[in-house]
This record gives C-alpha cells, sequence and structure tokens, in this order.
C-alpha cells in the first residue's frame, strides 16, 4: 500500500532508504498512524532528514495520499496500481454495499475526495487494531457515515484531524529552504561551516598524557608533564569574483555579503575581482582600479581554499587567445586560459562556482565546458555549494 | 506509548511538535531540532522532562569535544599523581581504574536505573568526527571503556532530545539515526500564545502593535535576526516603561533590546526615517 511513495520520493530525489521503510512498518504496527495528518507526520520524521527537502516531502506527499495532481507529476500508472489494490478495492466494495457510496456517486468524485476517504478508512482502522474505537466497530459509524450528507458532497466524520495536516501541506512554509534556492545567510552557513583546516597553533596549552607517562617513567616515576599545542582551524579562504558586466552584478554583491557573513569562522577571507575570465591580474576593490598580480595570488598558501564565482560565459577569444581581454585598455598577452590553468595547478583546492543554471551550462558557451575541464564547477545554489564544500573536503 | 508529552502553562506547545514528540518517544528514536535561535529548542527538552516527570541530563556541546568525553573520562593524571603521591587521604585505590572514571552526561543517563531525558544542545558546535562517535553510541545505547574493554549498556534507553543552530551541516549518516524536525519561526497567532504564557496582562492594543513592528523588523535582513527572545525582553521594557505605543514618532523605542549587533542598529536608523 505505502512502498510506492517510498519509490516516488526516491524517484523524485529524497534519498530514502530501506532503512526508512522498515522503520515506517514497525510504526505502522505500533499503531501510531491513525489518520492522515499522523501518516503525515510519522513519514516525514523517518524520510525527511533535511529542511531543504520538506517542500519537495510535502508535494510528494500530497500528490501520493491525496491525489492532488498539480503538486507533483506523479504517472497514471503509480494511482491506477492504488486503485486496482486489493484494499482499495474492498474498501470501495464495503462502502458501495454500506450504502455510504452509490455508484454514480463514485463516478463524480474526484481522485481527491476518493483517495482521502479511503485513506482515512484505512488508518482508522490501524487504530481499531491497536484498541482504538474511534470510528470503526461502534455500531457501524463509518467514516463516511455521516447523516444528512448532501448528495455529491462529502464530508468526512470528525474532519479535524486530517484538514490540518492538508493545510500545512499548502502552505509551502518551507519552500526558502529548498536546496535550488538562492542562497541566503541562514542556508550558506551550514554549507560553509564544513570547510576546515586543523592546524597545531597557539602556546602550548593541551596536556599529552601518552608523552607524559612516558617520560615520567623514563624519569623513574617523577611526574612530568609535557604540553602540546592546541588544533585549531587556520583555513584561508580566497574568493575571486567576476563583477564585470551587468549580468553578473546581482550575484557578485550576494556572495560577497554571504561569505562576510562568515568572517567569524573564516578568519583569513581575501577578495578578488576580475572582468569574464581571469589574466595576469586580479582587482582588489569591485571598481577594478586597483591590480593585484596573478603571480602575488600563486604565491599565498597552498592549502587556501579558492572559491572563483563567474558564469565562466564569454567570446571564445577572450579565453583562448593572445590578448584576449575584453577590456579595450588591456594589455595582458597570456590566454586566460593558461591563467586559469596556472591557478588550477597552484591550488589544489579550487572550485568554479557558476550562477547560470547547470542544464545551460553545455549550450551556453564553448567557454563554459572548456573552463569546467580545468576546474570543477558547481552551480551557485545551496546544493552546489555543498557539493562545493563536500568536494574540498574529500581532496584534503 | 506509556509516556503521552503535552504542553503545559508555562511552554507554548505548537500540536503539531507535540505529535512529532510523542512519535519519537514511541519510536525510541533520537529526535533532532533544528531552526533559528529562540524558537524554543533547548526549552523544549526541559518541558518534556518537567512534564514527563523525569529527570535531566545536560550535554553542552563544544567544539572541542570528541564525543567520547560525554560518555565517560578517565582521569590518567590523577591516577599519576595518585600513583606517584599515594592516596591516604583519599577513599581513591590506584589499583581500580572505577575510581578514576568519571561519567559524562551519557553515560550518567545510560546507568541511571531509570529513564532519563538526555539533552545534547548545540550539537552542530562538534566535529564531523565527534558527531559520528556518537553515533553508535546512540544506535546502540551503549559504549565502550576501552581502556579495560567494558560494556556499558542501558536497561532504560534515555529519551534524547538534539538541538541545532545549523552552524555547520550535520554529517548524513548521522541525520539518518535520529528524527529530524525544523521548527519554522512562529506566526504572530502562536507568538500571541507565546506572549500571554510570559505576560498575562499585557495590554492587547501595544502587543499588536509591537507584533506589526516586530515582525517588520524580521522582514528587512538583519545579520541577527531578532527572535522570540528578543521580543519578550523588548515587551518587557516596554511595559516597565508604561509605554502605550512600541513607537515614538518614527523611532522603534528600546531597539536595542531587539537588535544587538551595531550595523543592524545603524541599518534599522537608517531605514526608519524613510518609514511612515
Amino acid at each position: 500500500m505505502f512502498s510506492p511513495f517510498f519509490y516516488l520520493l526516491r524517484d523524485i530525489g529524497l534519498p530514502v532508504s530501506f532503512q526508512y521503510v522498515i522503520e515506517f512498518y514497525r510504526a505502522f504496527e505500533k499503531g501510531l498512524i491513525t489518520d492522515l495528518k499522523q501518516l503525515f507526520l510519522v513519514t516525514r520524521l523517518i524520510c525527511v532528514k533535511k529542511v531543504e527537502h520538506y517542500e519537495l516531502f510535502e508535494r510528494a506527499f500530497s500528490a501520493y495520499f491525496l491525489g492532488q495532481e498539480d503538486a507533483l507529476d506523479v504517472p497514471n500508472e503509480v494511482h491506477e496500481a492504488l486503485i486496482d489494490s486489493k484494499p482499495f478495492q474492498e474498501w470501495l466494495a464495503k462502502e458501495l454495499e454500506a450504502g455510504n457510496l452509490t455508484e454514480e456517486e463514485i463516478r463524480n468524485l474526484s481522485l481527491p475526495e476518493l483517495l482521502e476517504g479511503f485513506w482515512e478508512t484505512l488508518l482508522a482502522q490501524n487504530e481499531e487494531h491497536h484498541g482504538g474505537n474511534r470510528w470503526i466497530g461502534t455500531g457501524g459509524t463509518s467514516p463516511w457515515g455521516h447523516s444528512g450528507r448532501a448528495k455529491g458532497g462529502i464530508r468526512v466524520h470528525g474532519a479535524s484531524l486530517h484538514r490540518s495536516a492538508i493545510k500545512v501541506i499548502g502552505q509551502h512554509r518551507y519552500m526558502n529552504y529548498s536546496g535550488d534556492s538562492d542562497l541566503r545567510s541562514e542556508n550558506i552557513r551550514q554549507a560553509l561551516g564544513m570547510m576546515k583546516l586543523m592546524l597545531p597553533t597557539g602556546p602550548c596549552s593541551e596536556i599529552n598524557v601518552d608523552k607524559t607517562i612516558e617520560k615520567t617513567c623514563k624519569n623513574g616515576g617523577e611526574i612530568e608533564l609535557i604540553f602540546d599545542r592546541q588544533m585549531l582551524d587556520r583555513i584561508k579562504v580566497i574568493l575571486l569574483l567576476d563583477n564585470g558586466g551587468y549580468s553578473m552584478t546581482p550575484f557578485v554583491r550576494n556572495v560577497r555579503t554571504l561569505f562576510s557573513k562568515m568572517k567569524d569562522q573564516f578568519k583569513d577571507l581575501e577578495f578578488y575581482y576580475f572582468h569574464n575570465c581571469i589574466y595576469e591580474n586580479v582587482y582588489t576593490d569591485p571598481r577594478r582600479s586597483q591590480t593585484y598580480s596573478l603571480e602575488k595570488i600563486a604565491e599565498k598558501d597552498k592549502d587556501t581554499r579558492v572559491f572563483i564565482v563567474g558564469d565562466a560565459n564569454m567570446g571564445p577569444s577572450e579565453l583562448f587567445s593572445a590578448y584576449g581581454a575584453i577590456d579595450y585598455y588591456s594589455t595582458h598577452k597570456i590566454p586566460g586560459i593558461d591563467c586559469l590553468q596556472l591557478l588550477a595547478e597552484t591550488f589544489p583546492y579550487t572550485v568554479w562556482l557558476n550562477p547560470l543554471e547547470k542544464k545551460y551550462w553545455p549550450y551556453q558557451s564553448v567557454t563554459i565546458t572548456a573552463i569546467a575541464k580545468i576546474f570543477r564547477m558547481e552551480s551557485l545554489t545551496l546544493n552546489g555549494l555543498k557539493n562545493a564544500v563536500e568536494y574540498l573536503n574529500s581532496r584534503s | 506509548m506509556s509516556l503521552e508529552f503535552s504542553g503545559s502553562d508555562q511552554y507554548y506547545l505548537n500540536p503539531e511538535l507535540e505529535e512529532i514528540v510523542n512519535i519519537a518517544i514511541a519510536m525510541d528514536k533520537p529526535l533532532l531540532l533544528t531552526g533559528e535561535a529562540g524558537t524554543g529548542k533547548t526549552q523544549l527538552a526541559f518541558e518534556i522532562a518537567r512534564t514527563l516527570g523525569l529527570k535531566m541530563e545536560i550535554a553542552r556541546c563544544k567544539s572541542t569535544f570528541q564525543g567520547e568525553e560525554l560518555c565517560y573520562v578517565y582521569d590518567t593524571i590523577l591516577r599519576l599523581n595518585d600513583s606517584r603521591f599515594g592516596t591516604e587521604k583519599t577513599e581513591r585505590d590506584v589499583d581500580n581504574i572505577w575510581d578514576y572514571l568519571r561519567f559524562g552526561p551519557i553515560g550518567r543517563a545510560f546507568q541511571a536505573p531509570e529513564r532519563r531525558v538526555l539533552l545534547l544542545d548545540e550539537i552542530d558546535k562538534t566535529d564531523a568526527d565527534t558527531q559520528d562517535n556518537l553515533l553508535d553510541v546512540l544506535e546502540d545505547r551503549s559504549f565502550i571503556i576501552r581502556e579495560i574493554n567494558h560494556r556499558v549498556e542501558t536497561k532504560n534507553p534515555p529519551i534524547i532530545i538534539i538541538t541545532s543552530n545549523a552552524k555547520r551541516e550535520l554529517s548524513d549518516p548521522f541525520l539518518r539515526r535520529c528524527f529530524c524536525h525544523f521548527i519554522p519561526f512562529p506566526d504572530p497567532d502562536e507568538m500571541k500564545e507565546i506572549i500571554a504564557l510570559h505576560y498575562p496582562q499585557i495590554d492587547t492594543k501595544l502587543r499588536d502593535s509591537s507584533l506589526d513592528v516586530f515582525y517588520g523588523l524580521r522582514r528587512k535582513s538583519f545579520e541577527k535576526q531578532p527572535a522570540t527572545a528578543e521580543l519578550i525582553d523588548w515587551l518587557g521594557a516596554l511595559q516597565k516603561r508604561k509605554k502605550k505605543s512600541p513607537t515614538e514618532g518614527n523611532e522603534v523605542l528600546f531597539r536595542g533590546t531587539l537588535l544587538k549587533r551595531t550595523q543592524d542598529l545603524l541599518n534599522e536608523k537608517k531605514t526608519s526615517r524613510s518609514w511612515s
């Protein structure tokens, strides 16, 4: 009954493991799932671990259990299989037999209405198994046996609980947190927080027990304490931002402020600017008047994490030709691609973040593909940034 | 399901959250609560302990934690000292390692004769490694004292509540083993309920106009968003000063209680001039 739902979750990109399914049935056995609202909460608790997946889950839930097709494109077969299934057919037969539904009514009911009634009954039975007596087995008061029901309109007895679940689902409260959303301070913090580089630093203030014991033994039992330096995070970050052209403007400001907010974590954080591609110089100010040579950048710590933010979308000559820079007065001889290559070779921890949507990369310009061969390229979204950080961490 | 948790007169409990806590208790899973500061994550653990009448063990996480110290600490230095200088005045016996083992919150919760509530506060402050170390402990509900290869097991698995301010992303395996719930920031109606618990006598006009200003401020982006705790402080200040309105002219009164960062205060000043 429920397993197609888990497959649906997997299909739309929610990582659901076998363990979750087992847990779900355990919850079902325990009689925790007695109505749609409980079903919603329990499945969400079991299957969704990250707030950016809430939105997706809510859509999948309303599509599968409530038959709301606009929420998500569920393949027709999924619902057909459900309707053909034994429990559903049995339920339908019972409803007909009890006179709660006429055949004509069934034909007029929409899929959401049918499904709602079905799940409500099914789940309430789950409670019945565990000693509950809310709806079924109380002298034939079925959930649909609401007297005086107007034709065609179905009122569900005690319509309160699951309604609130459905209401909750419609609110899209978690839209801002979904993974493809723009980067904002609350979510970027999580992603970047994973970047760390632990090095022994500062005064020797941590006692080293092993060495102390060893030294003490050598001393013939006279205690001698040995201290070590503390391990502290000493990560360095360089941001190279393409702020040439209006297309990049909104992104640059965002990225700059977002990374600035990480100052408490990245004590060593530098910004540089470039226009379309990096040549022999970058700039220290957003107006690109103060030059800073690429050589000097290359002299920095090799462990530095370098983020290059740009759309990588330019005229091929800007990337491949000598004197290719778009700026008229520029006299850079070395082609941009060689400068990029130099950066990639100098800093093994480099990621290119691209604000263009990933699906357009191959079509937009050959330069994007060329640059993506030099650097790991990720999209400038929460997920992209997470992938970038994961990639950087996996290299160290 | 002998334990049923519900809100109390001192704590406003969102009905959804109440269900979630009860599901987690029934399923015996650690409950990981995330959300903005000031949404009552830590408070919830205390409420669970209070309403269920259980004792609590609290672990406030630090970035230097390795995980093991939450279970136990083996005090080598003390033992070394005792073996050198003797233990005459103390009850300790150098030959007995148990005299040198100190149990942390997890160790105590596991060994307690009755069920306890175990709060792991701000787990995100710890490293991914630490979280991984805690994984097995939380799942098996047991840990090993390495020095003597002794397994500490529990007969009364504690109710585990974990909070995170999302300073750092938690590792996937860690998340997999918890029930995770994100507490959204309370909407104005819920906020009224929360205020009522703190200031039952509050003038409704003042409350409503203050809430308008408060949610207005939250819509602008500040480095440190004012949250529930700030709102409560601010309302307290307004009432103490017998103010009838949260603003005077264009100025938000006592804005220092709402905005804590200098830059935020300056920004607010700038924008408030163009208000009204």
